[in-house]
């Protein structure tokens, strides 16, 4: 069991909560933005016009098929070469995961959308529904339903890649574990597996509840 | 509209004895198909009545039922409700749609309200009770006050034997239970005419019976109605006015329903007639010979 007391030297287990704050706050914020722009992706790509469909389809493959870290360098050292727009790292993470979260959920939510029969919208319809209320009350319920178990597999997924932020020098939880782990490189070798172990249940407490709430929802709409 | 061409439609001169729906020239065309689906199509539902179309199918039937509920735009023609006109056809062009080109919704709430349809597939809202599925149009649409409508689904849900079943969700009711809610559904916002489109088609035999019985209490009840059916018995006994579509053709309307199934004007009628059962082709020997 040795290495286990550099969990317990000041300022070990606070630092890492420290830097476990920081993660939450760039996937929570990224999860919060990328909501509205997915919808509003997903709905635009459910649209007749050519224009905006092709549009999208090149912003959804591009996010998709760029490496998320590339993503990261151009909007950190590329956007201030060439436009000398300058974020921050953590503005930069931010913009990355917002776009590529709204990206990935705007596909779901075209997927959502478009497996809702269309005799939903019919009926509505001669029921004398307007457009607007046949969506917002018939149509995206039954939608946000459908989509709820992929959107949350994605939120953990948002989770999990904000610890390449750690590469544009963000003090997020990895970031944190490894200054510990070199800071006690001598006193403690073993500490990195007692600080990762811990960074691992992190992460895991974080995801979890997610599921929790997805698997609570799910039940409580299951009349589908 | 001058004087000849008012000679020439027929419909407009019935219009006098309340026509709820008159239909005139009605054509409809798919942009890419060669033919029309539906083709000079002219009727007229009387007030109180019950206009049933039979056809075989792939003939139309449920297209036009579609056109006047405004599902699907026309290229010819012209429909009127209560002698209104509510559409009028526009050839195929830059700016007929393809498929589903309706929702831009040019016809307005109110209109729609005043045509009610059911559908073959019921098509419920799965994420809403039955008896929210009943008030959600009253209460959105024509802004009626949530108790006086909730106490009026309460009334036709208990007509139709559902009264029990207002808290439950669509899926855990049978296809004629639901269906029979379908009904509720269009009749609380008081329609002037009901369309109903194979309403039955998609259900168990057993279930059938329950639907049509419903059907048949709102035909005794003076209800405008037009019907598309498979079922020639239900027909027979439902009908005031009867036509056959076929290839988008109305061959034959008849105001004695008897006659059309007992000595069908048309040898179209008789051989489609002659599709269902030996027991009309028994019925047809004897009425023969006596």
């Amino acid at each position: 069991m040795h290495g286990v007391e550099v969990l317990f030297q000041p300022g070990v287990m606070p630092r890492l909560f420290q830097g476990l704050w920081v993660t939450v706050w760039i996937a929570g914020v990224s999860v919060l933005l990328s909501l509205p722009l997915g919808l509003v992706v997903g709905w635009l790509m459910t649209r007749r016009n050519r224009l905006i469909r092709f549009l999208m389809r090149i912003y959804l493959d591009f996010i998709r098929i760029m490496p998320q870290l590339a993503l990261l360098f151009i909007a950190f050292y590329g956007l201030s070469r060439a436009w000398n727009l300058n974020l921050d790292a953590t503005g930069a993470c931010l913009l990355v995961f917002v776009l590529w979260g709204g990206a990935e959920l705007g596909d779901l939510v075209r997927g959502a959308l478009e497996s809702i029969p269309c005799t939903q919208v019919e009926s509505a319809y001669v029921l004398g529904l307007s457009s607007w209320q046949t969506f917002s009350r018939i149509i995206l319920p039954q939608a946000l339903r459908r989509l709820l178990p992929a959107s949350v597999n994605l939120a953990t997924r948002i989770v999990k890649t904000t610890s390449l932020a750690a590469l544009l020098g963000v003090i997020e939880v990895i970031k944190v574990g490894q200054q510990i782990i070199d800071a006690n490189r001598f006193a403690y070798p073993q500490a990195t597996l007692w600080i990762y172990g811990v960074i691992f249940f992190m992460y895991f407490f974080i995801c979890w509840p997610l599921s929790l709430v997805a698997r609570h929802l799910e039940k409580r709409w299951a009349h589908d | 509209m001058t004087e000849g061409q008012t000679t020439a439609n027929q419909p407009q001169d019935d219009q006098e004895e309340g026509a709820v729906l008159t239909v005139e020239h009605l054509v409809k065309q798919y942009p890419q198909a060669q033919s029309p689906v539906l083709n000079d199509i002219s009727f007229q539902v009387p007030k109180g009545k019950v206009f049933v179309v039979l056809g075989p199918s792939g003939s139309g039937k449920s297209t036009l039922l579609r056109t006047i509920a405004g599902l699907e735009p026309i290229q010819g023609g012209r429909i009127l409700l209560d002698g209104q006109e509510v559409e009028t056809g526009h050839p195929l062009g830059k700016h007929s749609g393809g498929p589903g080109g309706l929702m831009s919704g040019s016809r307005s709430s109110d209109l729609r309200t005043r045509i009610g349809m059911v559908f073959q597939s019921y098509d419920l809202f799965p994420n809403r009770t039955v008896l929210d599925n009943v008030t959600l149009a009253p209460i959105l649409v024509q802004k009626r006050k949530r108790d006086q409508a909730r106490q009026e689904a309460l009334e036709l849900l208990d007509r139709v034997g559902l009264a029990d079943r207002r808290d439950a969700w669509p899926s855990q009711l049978s296809g004629g239970q639901r269906q029979r809610v379908a009904i509720c559904r269009a009749l609380i916002l008081h329609p002037e005419i009901m369309l109903f489109d194979e309403v039955t088609a998609a259900l168990d035999p057993e279930m059938v019976r329950e639907v049509l019985q419903v059907i048949l209490e709102l035909a005794d009840q003076g209800l405008t109605m037009m019907i598309v059916t498979h079922e020639m018995a239900f027909a027979r006994g439902i009908a005031d006015h009867i036509v056959l579509l076929d290839g988008g053709v109305l061959v034959e309307q008849s105001d004695d329903p008897e006659a059309f199934f007992t000595h069908p004007a048309t040898d179209r009628a008789q051989r489609f007639l002659s599709t269902f059962t030996y027991e009309r082709r028994r019925e047809q020997d004897q009425d023969q010979k006596s």
